[in-house]
This record gives structure tokens, C-alpha cells and sequence, in this order.
């Protein structure tokens, strides 16, 4: 039982993880990105690409994980939105991230191959740690040191009060002179490099694996939207309750119906609670 | 004059179509134009989704496995006419479309796609452990049609008809005030509420028959393949029915229906697009949503309205110079 809850837990703090990564993304552009997921997918990949082929250190393969999801952040935002959000066709967003998504997944596939290859150990330590072991501790100390720090960001620093004036009013933040585009690229970079730091710390929970993306999309974005889009306690609680729920349902159904679980939650919350449990009630726009 | 050049080239096609078993050579090719087909039956299903009612769902792989386990199940294990179990297939996929989308199509457009994609997955999950219905991972063998129809060419007449009446049915309620209500739902739902359509009403009618579609379409997708296992409906097949009706053009039907036969049939044509599968989809999506977002059927709409005004321009008017300036004195006249 009590692996079940540290598991979830784990587990949990990943998808809390994405769930940050698409409020950074939401807060300067309105986008939901199914490229969310992807990110965090390249961590993984490439983090174990770094260590176990190259040979490279630890630090410098952490430093190389957080710079693929940083370039992939970019290219999402050169390729799948910069363009699209010049239109004025609601939605278009959503095609256009499925396509990069579907084709990154595809291609990580064909390069690094569908079976799902084992991640490297990070921190030396004994195998036989059991619940004290790195792969449960290191996503969830990622996931809070994610949350604290984007707070502090948007609360003690410039650039931070700019994201939230775009997200509360882009239209407004651009008449003060902010460069909004700019700022989104920047954001989405941000996001980017969370996702890869986030992929490489729960490479050892989830091992290297190309069709992670895709899962970890759907479950960071249920994570989201039980906690309340736009709020990153939410977005901790979310996926918390998320892993914890799916792991103990495992522990007491067996592991057969674990999407349905966690798609059930999103259900009930949705239906009590539209805005999610630490979401603010948007006024419909006419 | 054009209803009937129209009328001559549905008959056309149809004629086409009915004798392809007997110029197309191999069987192969039977059997390719038979999964076109039975693609066609979800995926015009699907266009009134997605392209009229613009709800972007990714998940139709999902009823599309439960429509090819009902058939599987009922004319497999329980022995019941394959007629039967095609219309219990139809008519199960339409009540699950119904329960999906009674409370996902009030979610807004990201909220739904994902619903859709998890409802995908689960489907996969509950035929995994409904090992004992299903036959799990092993998978299930499916039974042929009856005798007039259990050869290659005549199972791909039975599923033409299908696929001739859904495309009717679809037909008619694209181009009627159903249609035109679900553009608008589409392009505006204020405004759409504004002028008396019953939005959610139109959605989730619209919804419930294209999972009426795609249980049909399973059937005979399942007799196509003679043997179903969960791996069959991976979420793959999802995002190619979705890309198939954006790349040919949200709001018409001829487009989604080149965009079928050609991803299809280019895959199995050109050996090195099937290995790069999905890789290919998704750059044709990218480059179809950032270069053409109205899709390629638009394209043509394009083309054919400029060839049709250049040649309107040919008979101009000439002035009557005389009466002109007659009138033009006669004016001064008056004065």
C-alpha cells in the first residue's frame, strides 16, 4: 500500500510537472499545446542518449536534456504557433501542435526505437534503498523546486510581471509597449526547458521511452484541469491527486483500468466544479 | 444544365466504381478499394463532426473498435446473422456516442479532442481486460459475410452500397438547413444561438450518427481484417481519420473523400511513406493548417470559381453608343 501512495506520488509529480509546463505556455499565448508532453519525452530520450552512449557526465547530460526541451520549446513556437495565432481562426492551435507532436513522437520512434530502453542512474546510490530511492524522490523534488520557482518568478521579477500581464490582457500589454511576441517566445522556451529538466528527473520512473509524449499530455492536462487551468497550486494538487488516485486504484482494481480511473476524476470534477479546484470562473467572451 | 452534368457525373463515378473489380486486375486493389470504402463510411460520419460542427475529435479509433468487437462477438461467438450483428454494431457505437458525448461536447475544443483521446484509450484499456469477451491481447477471429457476398469483389459491392447510402444520408444532411446550422455552429456559436440553432442539440445529433457511422464502418472493417486484436485500433488510425477530412477541407464532402483514397492508397503505393507513417501525416497536416487551413477541397472550390468567372468575362457588354448619346442630347434638351 504504502508503495502504491509513494509511486502515485511520483508519478503524480510528473504529470504535475507538465501541468506547470502548459500553464507557462497558457499564460502568454492561450495555447494548450499537445506538444506538451513531447517535451519532457525528449528529456528522457536524450538524457539517456547523453549518458548512456555519449558518455557524458551527469551534469552536462542534465544541462543537455534542459536545452533540447528549451529548443524544442522555440521550434513550437516558430513553427506550430507563431503563424497560426496570427489568424483569427479559433483552434487552429490544435491542429497545428497535433502535428508537431505526431511528428516528433514518430520520429523518436524511428530513431531511438519503440522498445522503452532504461534510463541511467543519476545520484549514486544502493539499489536496495528501496521507498528512499531516487526515482520516487527526484521527480516530486523537481515538481515543488518548479512550482516555488515559477511563483517567485512571477511574483519578484520583471519579466515574470510581464507573463501575467499578458495573461490577464495581451491586447492591453501590447498598448503599454510590451513585445509581446517576444515574450511568448520566451515563455515558451521556458516551458521547453522545464519539460526537458522534468523528463530527465522521472527518467528512471518512466525509462526512456518515445510514447511517453502522448500519455503524459493526456494526464498533465487532466492534472490541469482538476486543479484549475492557469493556477500552479492547482496544478501540483492536480496531479498529485491524479497519481495517487490511479496508483491506489491500481493497488485495488489492478492496473487494467487505469485511464478510465483518472478520466472518470476528470469527469466528477469537471461536472462539480467547471473552473477545476483552484481555477478561477472565466466570463464566457461574446 | 449543371444538375444534370452533376447527375451524369455521380452516375459516372458510381459506374466507375461498381465495375472496379473488373479492370483493376488483382485483387489487391479489390481489397484496397473495399478498406476506402469502409474508411469513407467513418470518415463522412466523422466530416459532420469535424468539418460542420467543427468539434475536433481525435478519438473516433474508439468506436471504431467497438463497432468491429460487436460484430466480432455477436457474429463470432453467439452465431447471430452477420445483417443482425452489423446494424447491433451501428446501433451499439450510436448509443456509446451518445453517452460520450452527452457531457464532452459541452466542453470547450481543447477539453473535448482530449476527452475524445482518453475515450480512445480507454477502449483500448476495457478490451484488454475484458479478456474472456474480447480474447484480450490474443485477439478474436472475425466471420465473413454469407454466401452472395463471402468472395473478395462481392463483399466490396456490399460495402460500396453501405458506403453509397451513407454517403447519401451524410449528403443530405450537409447541404440542407442541418448543414448550413452546423457551419454556424461551427464559425460562431453566438451567433449561431442568436439566430435559433439548437446548438448542443445539433452537436450531439451529429455526434451520435457518426458513431452510428463508425459502428458500421467497424463491422466491416473487422470483416476486412478476419482477425481483430486491440493492437488493430491503435490511436494512430484516430488521428488519420482526422487528418484525412482536414487536409481535403472542413465543410465539404468531396474533399475528405480525395483526402481518403489518396492517404490510403499513397502508403501502399509508395513504399518508403508507409515506413515513415505517421511522420507523414503529421507533416501534411502541419503544412495543410499553416499553408491552406481552409483545407485542399478549398483549393479546388478556388480554382473552379476563377475558371468560372474568367469565363463569364468573355461575353461583355458593348455600349450603344448611339442610344447614349441620344439620351445624353435629349437630356440637354430639356434644359
Amino acid at each position: 500500500m504504502l508503495v502504491a501512495l509513494i509511486t502515485g506520488l511520483a508519478t503524480g509529480a510528473l504529470y504535475a510537472a507538465a501541468a506547470l509546463t502548459y500553464n507557462v505556455m497558457f499564460s502568454t499565448s492561450k495555447v494548450l499545446s499537445v506538444t506538451t508532453g513531447h517535451i519532457s519525452m525528449l528529456g528522457g530520450i536524450f538524457g539517456a542518449w547523453f549518458v548512456s552512449t555519449l558518455g557524458w557526465p551527469i551534469a552536462l547530460a542534465l544541462l543537455g536534456s534542459i536545452g533540447v526541451g528549451a529548443v524544442f520549446g522555440l521550434i513550437t513556437d516558430w513553427i506550430a504557433i507563431r503563424r497560426v495565432l496570427a489568424r483569427s481562426d479559433e483552434h487552429l492551435w490544435l491542429l497545428s501542435t497535433l502535428a508537431l507532436a505526431t511528428m516528433v513522437q514518430q520520429a523518436a520512434g524511428l530513431w531511438w526505437g519503440t522498445e522503452p530502453k532504461p534510463f541511467p542512474r543519476l545520484i549514486p546510490q544502493d539499489f536496495s534503498a528501496g521507498l528512499a530511492d531516487q526515482k520516487y524522490w527526484l521527480p516530486i523534488v523537481v515538481a515543488i523546486v518548479l512550482a516555488i520557482a515559477l511563483e517567485l518568478f512571477y511574483r519578484r521579477t520583471l519579466y515574470g510581471k510581464l507573463f501575467v500581464a499578458m495573461s490577464e490582457d495581451a491586447f492591453a500589454a501590447r498598448a503599454r509597449g510590451i513585445p509581446t511576441g517576444r515574450i511568448r517566445a520566451m515563455s515558451y522556451v521556458i516551458a521547453g526547458a522545464m519539460g526537458g529538466l522534468a523528463g530527465f528527473a522521472a527518467g528512471q520512473l518512466t525509462f526512456a521511452y518515445f510514447a511517453l509524449g502522448l500519455t503524459l499530455t493526456l494526464n498533465g492536462f487532466i492534472a490541469l484541469a482538476v486543479g484549475g487551468l492557469g493556477s500552479n497550486v492547482g496544478a501540483l494538487v492536480g496531479g498529485a491527486a491524479l497519481g495517487i488516485l490511479s496508483a491506489v486504484a491500481t493497488y485495488f482494481v489492478g492496473g487494467e483500468y487505469q485511464q478510465t480511473i483518472s478520466v472518470g476524476l476528470l469527469m466528477i470534477v469537471l461536472l462539480l466544479k467547471p473552473a477545476g479546484l483552484f481555477g478561477r470562473q472565466s466570463v464566457r467572451p461574446v | 444544365m449543371s444538375v444534370s452534368n452533376r447527375s451524369w457525373a455521380i452516375l459516372a463515378v458510381i459506374a466507375v466504381l461498381f465495375t472496379l473489380p473488373w479492370w483493376s486486375g488483382d485483387l489487391y486493389k479489390v481489397h484496397l478499394a473495399a478498406l476506402i470504402c469502409t474508411y469513407w463510411v467513418l470518415i463522412s460520419g466523422l466530416n459532420l463532426v469535424v468539418g460542420y460542427s467543427g468539434q475536433l475529435s481525435i478519438g473516433h479509433v474508439g468506436l471504431l473498435a467497438i463497432g468491429a468487437y460487436c460484430f466480432a462477438i455477436l457474429a463470432g461467438t453467439y452465431g447471430l446473422h452477420p445483417a443482425v450483428a452489423i446494424a447491433a454494431s451501428g446501433t451499439l457505437c450510436a448509443l456509446c456516442g451518445l453517452v460520450l458525448g452527452l457531457p464532452s461536447l459541452r466542453l470547450p475544443g481543447f477539453y473535448f479532442a482530449m476527452a475524445t483521446l482518453a475515450f480512445a484509450l480507454i477502449v483500448t484499456e476495457i478490451t484488454l481486460a475484458q479478456g474472456n469477451l474480447t480474447g484480450g491481447g490474443v485477439g478474436l477471429s472475425v466471420p465473413g459475410f454469407p454466401p452472395p457476398f463471402d468472395s473478395p469483389r462481392g463483399s466490396y459491392w456490399l460495402i460500396l452500397a453501405i458506403a453509397a447510402v451513407v454517403t447519401w444520408l451524410t449528403w443530405n444532411v450537409a447541404r440542407h438547413t442541418w448543414g448550413r446550422g452546423l457551419v454556424a455552429v461551427r464559425d460562431s456559436v453566438v451567433t449561431a444561438q442568436a439566430v435559433g440553432v439548437p446548438v448542443f442539440r445539433a452537436k450531439l445529433t451529429v455526434f451520435v450518427f457518426s458513431g452510428f457511422t463508425a459502428g458500421l464502418a467497424g463491422a466491416l472493417f473487422a470483416v476486412l481484417q478476419s482477425y481483430i486484436t486491440p493492437d488493430t485500433f491503435v490511436f494512430d488510425l484516430g488521428l488519420f481519420f482526422f487528418v484525412c477530412i482536414i487536409i481535403g477541407g472542413r465543410g465539404h464532402m468531396l474533399g475528405p473523400a480525395i483526402g481518403t483514397i489518396v492517404l490510403t492508397a499513397l502508403p501502399e503505393m509508395v513504399a518508403p511513406l508507409a515506413k515513415l507513417g505517421n511522420f507523414f501525416y503529421g507533416l501534411l497536416l502541419l503544412v495543410v493548417v499553416l499553408l491552406v487551413p481552409e483545407g485542399i477541397g478549398h483549393v479546388f472550390q478556388v480554382l473552379i470559381e476563377r475558371f468560372r468567372s474568367a469565363r463569364g468575362e468573355r461575353h461583355g457588354v458593348k455600349p450603344d453608343l448611339e442610344r447614349l448619346s441620344k439620351a445624353i442630347q435629349g437630356g440637354r434638351a430639356i434644359k
